[in-house]
């Protein structure tokens, strides 16, 4: 809502009387205290916005993005070594290579090889800088999801998509600035779009899609009456505030109810898929009954940061039914199945609308799986914290490049090693922020999203 | 610059508070490299200690001469590869703080211990100019503060609202407008102090005091994690209002909750006190090693009773020594070793894990009593029968097995909650390297914070020893850290306004005089809670209006100088008990299993793949108060907003504004339910429109409305009227809101205007507000 609407708005909920015109007037008059209010980042950044696609339960690198064609001829082969996910893990005293279950093709004009598991995305791998050499610091959902949300790894702490509400605020104030689009709670609960110790404003609003996608969004009243309401309720708070100067806190509250007001008509609105064309729809694979769900989020996506909201996360279904294919590596099929064309659709749709020139796409996975297992015919993989692949794509990002590699086997990052928080420190770098910079007091120190790492990926920025 | 620079030892030969101003420095700047962590320290130099400082060789800072100084030398240094901290560390010091640690160097480099480590002394109250004002002693510290910056404490909040404010405070609800016109009409000297006393002794204080520990101790109903299966801990939050409520002397309070089955005189309910160490949260994952559990429960005990306690955030030290504070990672784990002695074996699975306690009501404990009774009877009734009459040795067999089913059924129904209780064989602890299970180095035995005060002697290295030595006389933090948590219940900020920080990177109280005051009072008077309480609210401090000025809010936005009354914004669970007293749909049950209010649809079945559903309670468990809503620890109640999220330990104040706060207040069930029982409670009570405004705005807010307000209302009143009349579906939609039933005399267009009124109301800010 513009200045001179809200001015309006106000107006009108004095009821024509001039009585207390004054009152109101000097209210808008000051600056409202508030959280949201648009910053300014350190430096010029490309990205103005994010979308962070979060693929939940680890992705096998070595069947999707990380070719490796040792793995189809050393299928078989013994090798020893000390990995957190084998040891001293009964039936696990041998190891043995394995061959994934897709083969990769060189595509797009860069050439990059991808496997036959994500051939829409591999469509698109020309926007694309892609990262063979990432590696967490945990083998557990639960703690690497945590870290590739928080940079923490045991601890509550604030989630990427805070940090980055925090630095640069919203631009559409009837929108929350991070929203988070999952229609399943994904591994450390809530705790992946927390707000932690950052004012609570910034915490992600979760959408589970559907008729109500946010609590209480619905009145039971028609939006005229609310209207009347929030205008009389303004008008007597200022009344109220009038003799107090308490101004900034007031103006924050008042704010938040008209916020609240806002949000009843522009969330249904920016959810509402029917505004979009049949062509648009088939793009991100809607039609399908097995990529509808996901592509209708990807979809949502694309309309939630045209509408100003700063981060969106997408998750790929949560903690249970993902990406963790212990028993049967067939399940990727699957789940690319639901997956694959939404996320290329989200990246081609936001091109052709120039809309990637300051809008970041992120995807990524908490790790990757084994290249390995017991036995070489065990049908799935393991969790695989020291190498796997994630990819940038968009706003400020290097176009068609492949950053880093993982050994012949895809066991170990070892070409330019890309650690969550250098891949945190380019995100925030891409949004035009140090992110040693940006930073929080609490409990007596100075908190960032990278702890106390982090390096910027310069080879991967435009 | 240079010439006030050597002015300044002749003109002031102060020097500056270490404590205050030179530390803080030193920890910012340089404790990170060369502080008490060893792993991080660079070039072996350590700055937080006057003996490596100081030093003979070579020392960093020679007293009285800062131009010979290393420390300050490099301070400034031209160089940039020897200026400290170094370009890379990001922040520079600027010139006043170079210029603080030269004057303290210069007036011979004083050492001091860190304030929060110097246990706070009982000191006479100061003189102030004006002794009409002061109330309490209390008073004297903040008059003082007041008087040497020349400035005047508020008036005294008018009746109704300092009314209003005590009783939120003291019992979480608004007064009855009963309440109201007695202390109105009380025109004696002393009528708020006996209002006080009243509040006091209302059961409700219990519960009011309770929620800011339960947040503390990180009680909920469930597990957490993935599975989050239910669990019975609520006879411990019961127990917790019931403490309040008796004035159980703090001392006792923190025995208790830590060793209240150490103690030589345990009782049963000392045995569930215990229960605060067991609202960790559980992993019931499958797959995951038992021993690593265990030890995430023992970081999580020894973490929580640190920051509940001492007021220390000890987690980094999990994995090296803290960067700050003279925290090793040694006394980590010596503080954990006393929890390692439990029977708790991280196993999952049992979503009420051992040990646990059997906790029957007085029913369940005389219906216990008499079977058990009767079936030792039964069974000496069965032992006299001759052995050859079959058919009375059936009879009596029959008898005695039914019996036993009886008694089998009812040990089922009684709830067990989950306590503390050691095993015969002690454990041995061990320093895990960067906190992980399966890295054990050194071992290690019991022991507290060396830095804080000695183990009492002769006292047991057990969890009761820990116990004696928190309370001990000698302990300078605890009763430092809980008056402040109690005056940031009052007052929105606490007079150190990190309470989960008393360390070195904490906040220096502006007022440590005050704080130190109510610390050795609270210790003096044997740890009285409700004198402690009794004597904040009483306080004219406390009693100001909270009506600021421009030039005051301009000079102190948070209230640090306390030169008026505190106004901040309800808890949201104090927001939801006030809509359910002014609407009257309250139920002042107290205590007992939780109850499960409305939610918005859909939200547990989300969050657990439908494994979880929210099966709403019907009646009176919708309108008891927010204490009893059933807490799933991995999604909350959503009617609870800006609160500790109940997953681990947390003692810090959240207070933000969302838009999600307003559609709660806005739009949910229970807030447009209480409004449409607002409504009819007045369309029932009363006449005019003019009567039945001014009534309803007096019982929100226990003051009638001025002729502005009025005038509002009314007309916006006019205009619902209009509204509904025209559109009686409308109406009919919005007066059908919620369970409770409706007066079906009253018309629904009618219903519905006022209704609005009501919702207006309940979301005003000085209705949100404690004024």
């Amino acid at each position: 809502m513009t200045m001179s609407n809200r001015r309006n708005f106000i107006r009108s909920s004095l009821g024509g009387s001039l009585l207390y015109s004054g009152i109101a007037t000097d209210l808008l008059a000051r600056q409202e205290a508030d959280a949201l209010a648009p910053r300014g980042a350190h430096f010029p950044g490309r990205a103005k916005k994010v979308i962070f696609v979060f693929f939940s339960g680890g992705v096998s690198h070595v069947d999707s993005f990380d070719p490796k064609p040792a793995l189809y001829c050393d299928h078989g082969k013994q090798l020893s070594l000390d990995h957190p996910e084998t040891r001293g893990r009964g039936g696990y005293e041998k190891l043995f290579l394995k061959r994934p279950n897709w083969t990769f093709k060189p595509r797009g004009k860069s050439g990059i090889e991808v496997s036959d598991l994500f051939p829409h995305i591999g469509a698109q791998i020309d926007q694309c800088a892609l990262i063979r050499s990432m590696h967490t610091s945990h083998s557990n959902h639960f703690n690497a999801t945590l870290g590739m949300h928080t940079g923490s790894f045991a601890f509550s702490r604030p989630s990427i998509g805070s940090w980055v509400s925090y630095g640069l605020g919203t631009e559409n104030s009837n929108l929350p600035s991070f929203m988070v689009l999952a229609p399943q709670m994904p591994y450390a609960g809530t705790q992946v779009w927390a707000s932690d110790f950052l004012p609570g404003a910034h915490q992600g609003t979760r959408v589970q899609g559907g008729d109500t996608p946010i609590a209480n969004i619905k009145p039971s009243l028609s939006i005229d009456q609310q209207r009347r309401e929030i205008d009389a309720l303004t008008a007597i708070d200022a009344l109220h505030g009038a003799g107090r100067s308490d101004a900034p806190f007031l103006a924050a509250r008042t704010r938040s109810f008209r916020t609240a007001f806002g949000m009843e008509s522009a969330l249904p609105e920016a959810m509402d898929l029917t505004q979009e064309s049949a062509e648009t729809k088939q793009l991100y694979g809607i039609e399908r009954p097995e990529a509808r769900t996901f592509g209708q989020l990807c979809l949502t996506a694309r309309r939630l940061v045209e509408r100003g909201v700063r981060f969106v996360e997408l998750i790929h279904t949560g903690s249970s039914g993902n990406w963790d294919s212990h028993g049967n590596m067939a399940d990727h099929g699957t789940l690319a199945g639901q997956s694959d064309q939404p996320v290329a659709g989200l990246i081609a749709d936001l091109a052709r609308r120039g809309m990637l020139d300051d809008v970041l796409v992120v995807w990524t996975s908490e790790f990757g799986r084994t290249p390995f297992n017991n036995t070489a015919e065990n049908p799935g993989r393991e969790h695989h914290n020291w190498a796997f692949s994630s990819f940038l794509a968009g706003a400020g990002v290097r176009k068609g490049y492949v950053h880093g590699n993982s050994d012949e086997y895809g066991v170990r990052a070892v070409e330019k090693p890309v650690h969550v928080h250098d891949f945190h420190a380019t995100i925030l770098h891409l949004m035009g922020f140090d992110h040693e910079k940006l930073t929080y007091r609490h409990a007596g120190r100075d908190y960032r999203l990278t702890d106390i790492a982090g390096n910027v990926v310069r080879d991967v920025l435009a | 610059m240079l010439l006030i620079a050597a002015l300044l030892p002749i003109l002031c030969n102060q020097s500056p508070s270490f404590d205050r101003e030179v530390l803080p420095i030193l920890s910012d700047f340089c404790f990170p490299c060369h502080g008490p962590d060893a792993q991080a320290r660079k070039a072996s130099l350590r700055l937080d200690l006057p003996e490596t400082t100081l030093r003979k060789n070579d020392p960093l800072v020679v007293p009285g001469k800062p131009e010979e100084s290393e420390l300050f030398i490099r301070m400034g240094h031209a160089e940039p590869s020897k200026i400290m901290p170094p370009p890379k560390f990001g922040k520079t010091l600027n010139a006043p703080q170079r210029e603080v640690i030269r004057k303290w160097i210069a007036t011979g480099a004083p050492w001091a211990r860190h304030w929060a480590f110097v246990n706070p002394q009982i000191a006479p109250p100061p003189t102030v100019s004006d002794n009409g004002w002061p109330k309490q002693p209390l008073d004297r510290h903040v008059l003082k503060g007041l008087e040497s910056k020349g400035i005047k404490p508020s008036p005294e909040a008018d009746k109704a609202t300092l009314l209003r404010r005590v009783t939120l405070d003291l019992t979480g609800l608004p007064p009855t407008p009963a309440e109201v016109a007695a202390f109105m009409a009380d025109k004696s000297p002393d009528s708020y102090d006996r209002t006080v006393d009243r509040l006091l002794a209302n059961p409700r204080y219990g519960e009011r005091m309770a929620w800011d520990w339960l947040d503390a101790a990180r009680y909920a109903d469930t597990n957490g994690y993935q599975g989050d299966g239910e669990r019975t801990m609520w006879p411990w939050r019961d127990w917790v209002a019931k403490a309040f409520n008796r004035n159980l002397p703090y001392d006792t309070f923190t025995l208790w909750q830590i060793a209240g089955d150490l103690i030589p005189d345990a009782t049963d309910e000392s045995r569930i006190a215990t229960g605060f160490n067991r609202n960790y949260m559980i992993n019931g994952e499958g797959g995951r090693i038992a021993e690593e559990n265990r030890i995430d429960y023992l970081f999580d005990q020894a973490e929580t009773v640190a920051t509940v306690w001492l007021g220390l955030t000890f987690n980094c030290c999990r994995c090296h020594d803290h960067k700050f504070d003279s925290l090793p990672n040694r006394d980590y784990y010596r503080l954990m070793a006393f929890f390692n002695g439990t029977s708790i074996d991280g196993g999952g699975g049992n979503p009420q894990t051992p040990p646990i306690l059997a906790v029957p009501d007085t029913n369940q404990a005389s219906s216990r009593s008499a079977l058990n009774k009767a079936v030792m009877e039964a069974e000496k009734a069965a032992g006299a029968i001759p052995k050859d009459d079959n058919k009375k040795i059936d009879a009596a067999t029959a008898k005695i097995k039914a019996l036993k089913e009886d008694l089998e059924r009812l040990e089922k129904s009684i709830p067990k909650v989950m306590i503390m209780a050691d095993a015969p064989k002690p454990r041995k602890t061990f320093i895990l390297k960067t906190g992980l299970y399966n890295q054990p180095g050194e071992e290690v035995t019991p022991g507290v914070p060396s830095v804080l005060n000695l183990f009492p002697a002769g006292a047991p290295a057990n969890r009761l020893g820990l116990a004696r030595w928190l309370i001990a006389p000698e302990n300078p933090l605890t009763a430092r850290v809980t008056v402040n948590r109690v005056w940031t219940l009052f007052f929105g900020i606490g007079l150190v306004k990190t309470p989960e920080d008393f360390g070195v990177q904490g906040e220096r109280p502006l007022q440590q005089e005050l704080l130190d005051h109510l610390a050795s009072t609270f210790r003096g008077t044997g740890w009285n809670m409700k004198q402690l309480v009794r004597t904040i609210v009483t306080s004219s401090t406390y009693r100001q209006s909270s009506q600021v000025s421009a030039a005051s809010r301009e000079r102190d936005p948070d209230n640090r100088l306390l030169a008026r009354g505190p106004r901040f914004r309800l808890p949201s669970w104090m927001l939801r008990d006030q809509a359910l007293a002014t609407s009257g749909l309250l139920i002042e049950k107290v205590g007992g299993p939780p109850v499960k209010p409305y939610q918005p649809e859909g939200i547990w079945e989300e969050a657990t793949f439908g494994n979880k559903k929210y099966v709403q309670d019907k009646g009176d468990a919708l309108y008891r108060r927010t204490i009893y809503t059933f807490w799933r620890r991995i999604v909350g109640p959503t009617e609870i907003f800006d609160n500790a999220p109940r997953q681990v330990c947390s003692v810090k104040v959240y207070r933000t504004n969302t838009p999600l706060q307003a559609l709660l207040t806005l739009n949910d069930t229970t807030y447009v339910e209480a409004a449409r029982c607002l409504a009819q409670r007045v369309l029932l009570e009363s006449g005019t429109d003019e009567a039945r405004i001014r009534l309803m705005h007096s019982l929100v807010l226990c003051r009638e409305p001025n002729s502005q307000e009025a005038a509002i209302m009314l007309a916006s009143l006019k205009r619902h009227r209009q509204h509904f009349s025209m559109f009686k579906n409308e109406a009919e939609k919005l007066v059908s809101v919620g369970e409770s039933e409706r007066d079906l005399s009253i018309l629904a267009p009618e219903h519905a205007a006022w209704t609005m009124i009501a919702s207006t109301l309940l979301n005003l800010d000085e209705t949100l507000n404690k004024e």
